[in-house]
Parts: structure tokens; sequence; C-alpha cells
């Protein structure tokens, strides 16, 4: 367990603190489209510069109009958008210190690769010489010079990935924004674009505010998380938190392999709460901001990872236990997926592949899996 | 429970074992234009076998071509160097006919009227046309939307090119029509101008009322071909309108414009009745003179006239070609 938790930190270090005046802020912006739909509601966030943030969320769940709200593709209902103290609600998208990275790249089809990767610097009045000079600059950051002659329809996916990538760059912008910048790759490509994309913005040091749906590539990239529903913000943390302690019960099941428990309170001592759900399933957990006391429904999450299975034996506490039955033993290479019966309810648990063996076959037979109370996380409803 | 068993880790492992994987298959993705044109060029070249059944695959369409439009040239070009005689013509070589002809002004006076008027009709086409074309195309959201007006803007030519002809003589141009009572009314002029109609003008006018939905449809389907994210991309990386237009959507505009001119540049240029219907007689056109010529059973003439037109046309519409590299672009 304590590895895994250094892993995700390695990977993505904590935010940097917030200052005043400087960096994006985001200040109760809503969008409400003609048709009355609410795409994004009262979103409140401050991104600082240097910062690794992903918007993630179902479709249709606001993080892209957000972002567009950002570059100035959508104009907000309400709410300012405030860069180092200027707000840009009324700046037309080219008066903008942003830049984005669209959705299937959106390269000039007609331009050579290079001319691409010029055109705005030429936009900004930029000389034919330094033009030039920093587009090669660019397009050697991503490795890309030997093509500057190609068609874009002459590259592959990956690489189409890379001019785009080049092209925004090239402004020197304030802010890149990222709308599915590696929706269009094959999953490969989609792997190695991660780390690529990472490190190069650690090289920038630049402000990148990415979108994405996929849950994954969320975690790996991000200094912070923005998980969105239905127009408004539900958590704002980093990976390991978001991994392991979801606010709600919508990031709890977006983020996948959480075992949500709906019960009573039936005990409360201090910030300490048992919750017993109807299979008489008893779970305690840590919650110094709960509100609820003895009778109040509650609801908490168990990750899949942290769910302890004991192939054979029994624990004799009947807390933060349960005997279940059996569905499904998922062999997944470097690990098993148990597909759990309690009672009525589904549980999941992911055990090390080392335990295979003890498990394979053994659908239809009862076992007794436990978990630790500090792995157990109070969900808001 | 060991770390390994979390999907991120998953993941950076397989990347750093994809890596070599992917930058071969870069590399091969990198290289296969050329390959594929090697392939063409062999193919091209060896395929003896399947040449027969190439031509087979290709003969009802050259049958189709050759009946209908090389044979009718053939033939007029044949009939434009045989010898004129009052009962029509016999079959004697001669260069009579093109002599006559390059000495004939009225003849090249009106190539040159008829290429103004087509040249005016292009451009006014070209420029009245892209803002409906844009509108449709990059203005208008749905698709549903769209194509109900498109087939509103085509709602014209439902009815028939003469009832539209006919209304550009006194219902629009004439001497108590819609023009001189605008006119009037507006202050402009006090008296009916009774020279509206049947004039060069009201053909002009006409043609590009006639034609401009050849210019429309070529354009808009450009148009709505141009990415849409392309355009927010220009506009992003500091390009104002004008700036994201020129830069980014005309060139790939450039096919559109390109084939919408042909077809007014060809249909205005050989167009007869038009000039005939809404000049009343009182305005030639090259079209005009070939049919009198035919009229007046001068078939050798009139066939000379034609060629001569048909090079004109030609000419004219590899200049137009110029202006795109349809062959890539489309």
């Amino acid at each position: 367990m304590t590895d895994h938790v250094e892993d995700i930190e390695g990977a993505a270090p904590a935010a940097p603190s917030p200052s005043s005046g400087s960096g994006l802020d985001l200040i109760g912006l809503t969008k409400v489209f003609p048709g009355g739909t609410v795409a994004v509601d009262d979103v409140n966030l401050h991104v600082e510069h240097g910062e690794y943030v992903v918007l993630l969320g179902p479709s249709g769940c606001g993080k892209t109009t957000t972002l567009r709200m950002i570059g100035g593709h959508e104009f907000p209902s309400e709410g300012d958008i405030v860069l180092d103290g200027q707000s840009l609600v009324d700046l037309p998208p080219h008066k903008r210190p942003t830049t984005t990275v669209f959705q299937h790249f959106a390269l000039f089809p007609h331009r050579s690769v290079l001319a691409n990767v010029e055109f705005g610097l030429k936009m900004h009045g930029v000389g034919k010489e330094e033009r030039r000079q920093r587009a090669f600059e660019a397009l050697d950051m991503v490795g890309l010079t030997p093509l500057a002659d190609r068609k874009p329809r002459a590259l592959s996916g990956g690489q189409q990935q890379r001019v785009a990538l080049a092209r925004v760059l090239v402004t020197k912008p304030k802010a890149l924004l990222l709308d599915e910048p590696l929706g269009d790759l094959d999953r490969l490509l989609q792997l190695r674009m991660r780390v690529e994309l990472r490190n190069l913005q650690r090289q920038l040091g630049l402000m990148f505010i990415h979108v994405t749906h996929n849950q994954e590539e969320a975690l790996s990239m991000a200094d912070r998380i923005v998980v969105m529903n239905e127009a408004r913000i539900q958590q704002v943390a980093d990976p390991l938190t978001i991994a392991t302690r979801p606010a709600t019960e919508l990031v709890a099941r977006f983020m996948g392999d959480n075992n949500i428990i709906r019960g009573t309170v039936t005990e409360r001592e201090g910030d300490r709460l048992v919750v017993e759900d109807e299979q008489q399933v008893r779970a305690s957990v840590r919650a110094p901001e709960a509100r609820q006391s003895v009778g109040d429904p509650a609801m908490i999450s168990v990750r899949a990872a942290a769910v302890i299975v004991d192939p054979n034996g029994a624990t004799a506490s009947d807390l933060n236990t349960a005997e279940c039955e059996i569905v499904f033993v998922e062999f997944l290479g470097d690990l098993v997926k148990l597909h759990l019966l309690t009672g009525g309810e589904r549980m999941l648990a992911k055990v090390g592949a080392e335990a295979y063996p003890a498990l394979r076959g053994r659908e239809g037979e009862r076992i007794r899996i436990s978990w630790k109370e500090e792995d157990v996380q109070l969900l808001d409803a | 429970m060991s770390s390994s068993s979390t999907p991120d880790h998953l993941d950076e492992d397989a990347a750093r074992l994809a890596l070599e994987e992917v930058e071969e298959a870069e590399a091969v993705l990198a290289q296969r234009p050329q390959k594929a044109e090697a392939a063409l060029g062999e193919g091209a070249g060896s395929g003896r076998s399947s040449g027969w059944v190439t031509a087979a695959l290709a003969a009802p369409g050259l049958l189709w071509i050759g009946f209908y439009l090389i044979a009718p040239l053939v033939i007029i070009v044949l009939v434009s160097f045989w010898t004129f005689t009052d009962s029509g013509f016999e079959r004697t070589w001669t260069l009579e006919n093109y002599s006559e002809l390059f000495n004939d002004s009225t003849y090249w006076d009106n190539m040159i009227s008829t290429f103004v008027t087509s040249l005016i009709a292009v451009v006014a086409c070209l420029v009245l046309g892209f803002p409906v074309a844009y509108f449709l195309a990059l203005k208008v959201e749905s698709l549903r939307i769209q194509i109900a007006l498109f087939i509103i803007a085509l709602a014209p030519f439902w009815t028939s090119f003469l009832t539209r002809a006919i209304a550009w003589t006194f219902p629009l141009m004439g001497r108590e029509g819609a023009l001189n009572q605008v006119l009037i009314k507006l202050g402009i002029i006090a008296e009916p101008i009774p020279e509206f109609g049947f004039s060069t003008l009201s053909v002009r006018l006409a043609m590009i009322q006639l034609y401009i939905l050849f210019m429309i449809t070529p354009l808009f389907f450009s148009l709505a071909q141009v990415d849409r994210h392309a355009i927010e991309a220009a506009r992003d990386l500091g390009g104002n309108w004008w700036r994201t237009f020129r830069e980014v959507i005309l060139p790939q505009t450039m096919p559109g414009i390109v084939i919408g001119s042909i077809f007014i540049f060809v249909l205005t240029m050989g167009d007869y009745g038009t000039v005939a219907t809404v000049g009343g007689g009182n305005i030639t056109s090259v079209g005009t003179l070939i049919y009198s010529k035919i009229g007046a059973v001068q078939y050798p003439q009139g066939a000379a006239s034609a060629v001569l037109l048909v090079i004109v046309l030609m000419v004219g519409v590899w200049v137009i070609t110029r202006f795109s590299n349809l062959r890539e672009e489309l």
C-alpha cells in the first residue's frame, strides 16, 4: 500500500500554494446556453502559473465549455475570468494571452508544418527571419524539424499532435489550454504523449489546463484534478486524494473501483462513526467534518485496492469486514479483480497476482474480506 | 497488494515498452506516401494482363464521352474546315472560314463584350455569393436549418429558365418596371428611364441572378469542409476576423471558387438564351452570333465561330485553374 502512495506522489507533486494577484482565477463562472441548458454553474477555481490542472468529468459535464470560456471561444453568462489581475472576459480570443490545443488538432491543412507553427507569430506581426527561427526552435522542442516542409495530412497522429503543440508554444502563452489533447491518438501513443506532454510542461514551467474524460490520464498527469459533473465542480484535489479520498458519491463512482456502502449511522464517538447497511455490513470511519448523528443516513466508500482478502481465514471482529460470495475471479496479468456479492450488494476487491493460484476457480464459494478503518471515506451525498 | 496492481503503474511500464514499437510504427507511417507512389508506378508499368479488365471497365464511360462529347466536337471541327455553298457545304478543305472570321470585327467585338459580361458575372457571383455560402456553411450551426436554408436559396430554380429570364424584361427593367419605380420612389430619377429594358445592363443583371447558384453551391461545399476548429485555432493564435478569413478560410475555399468560376465563365460565354430573351434582339453575343449563322444555314462559318469560342473557353478555364491545385485539393 505504502509504495503505491509514493508512486502517485512521485508522478504528480502537490500544487504550489496560491499567492495573491498572480495566476488564473475563475470567479462564479456560469454559462447558460440559449436553450436554457446550464453548461457551467458557478465554477470557482484558482490556478497557479506552472501548475498542471486537469478538468475531469463525463461528457457534457461542462469541462470543455469552461475551457472554451477561458480561451474566449464561449462567452460566460455570469462570472469573471482573471489572469494576473486582468479580466479576460471582454477580450476576443486573439487578444487573450492564452492559446488552445484543440481536439482533433485543428491544423491548417493547406499549410506546411513550418507555416502552421509560424502562424501565431505572423499574426502577431513578428518579422520573417525571427518567425522562422522561433518556429524551428519550437519544432526542435517536439522533434519535428525534419518534417517542417510536410503538409499535415502526410503526418501520423502523434506527429500532428506535436505540430499542434509547437504551434501554440511558439506564441509563448501565459496559459495553455488543452481540449482532449490525447483523444485522437491510439492507446500506445496516448501513453507516450502523457509522459512527453508532462515533461514539456515541467521544462517550460507553464500553466497547463487540460480537459479529459479519462481518469487514468488525469491521475497520471495532473498536479491537481478538478472533477466536474453536471456543470458543477465536485472536488478539487491532488491525484492521490482524488484516487483515495473521493469527496462525493459522484467522484467515487466516476473514478471507478470504489465500493460504495449506503447505510445508517449506528454509533458516533467524537469523529468516529460506525455505518451499517441493510446487509449488516458494518464499517467505521473517522470524519471530523461529519454532520451525521446516530440514525442518520450515511454513505462511505472503500477502494477496491484497499480491500484485504484472506482466501482461507476468517476475521474475529464483525467491524470493517464482510462475508461475500465470489461471483467472478478476473485475472488481469499483474492483479486479480474479485467480483463479490454481499447480500444483494456487489463489491469489488483488487489483489496482487500472487493471490491468483489460491483464488482460481473458486467462483460460488464464500470468502471473508476486510479493510482498515483509515481506508474508509465518508462521502457527501 | 503491491504497487504494481494499480493501473497507473501498468501504464508507465507499458509506455516504456511501447516506445520503440510506436517509433517504428511512426517511421513506417512517415514512409507510406513514397511507398504507395512507388507501388502505383510499378502497377501501371507491369500490369499488362489486368490491362484488358481496366479497359473493359472504362469502356462504357469512354463510349459515352466519345459519343456525346468527342464525336460532336470532331464533327464541328471538320465542318469548320469545309467549304460553304449556297445549299450548305461541300467537303473541300479550306481555311476560308477562319480567315474570314479573323477579319470579322463584329465577331471579335462580340467576343470582347461577351467576355466582359462573363467577367462581370464571375466577379459579381463570387462577391454576392460568398457571403451567402459563408453564412450557410459557417454561421448556421444546425445541419437541418442549413439544408432548409439551402433549399430556400434554390427556390428560384424550381421555376423555368424562361420565366426567370422574362422577369428581366418588362416586369423588372421595363419603363413601368420595378427598377424604374424604385428609383423614382427613392427620388434618384424623376422620369422613368426606358433604356433599362432590353439593354446590356439588363442582360448582365439577369445573368448574375440566373447563374449565381452555380457559384454558391461549390462555395458552400468548400466552406462546409473547412474545419471550424481550425478557424477557432486561427482566432486563438492571434488572427483577427479579416486575417483569419484571408489566411485560413479563403485558401481552403479556393477549389470552390475555381469550380464556381469555371461554371459561370463557361455558361455565360456560351449563353445565347438569356441574351436573346432579355436582350430582345438589341443585344448580341458570341452565342447569338453562332446561332444566327446556323439559322442562316452558314454551317462552316458557324462551326468555325464555335471552334474559336471553345478555344477561348479552354484558355479561360486553364487560367482559372491556375489559382488552385484542384488535383491536390479535391
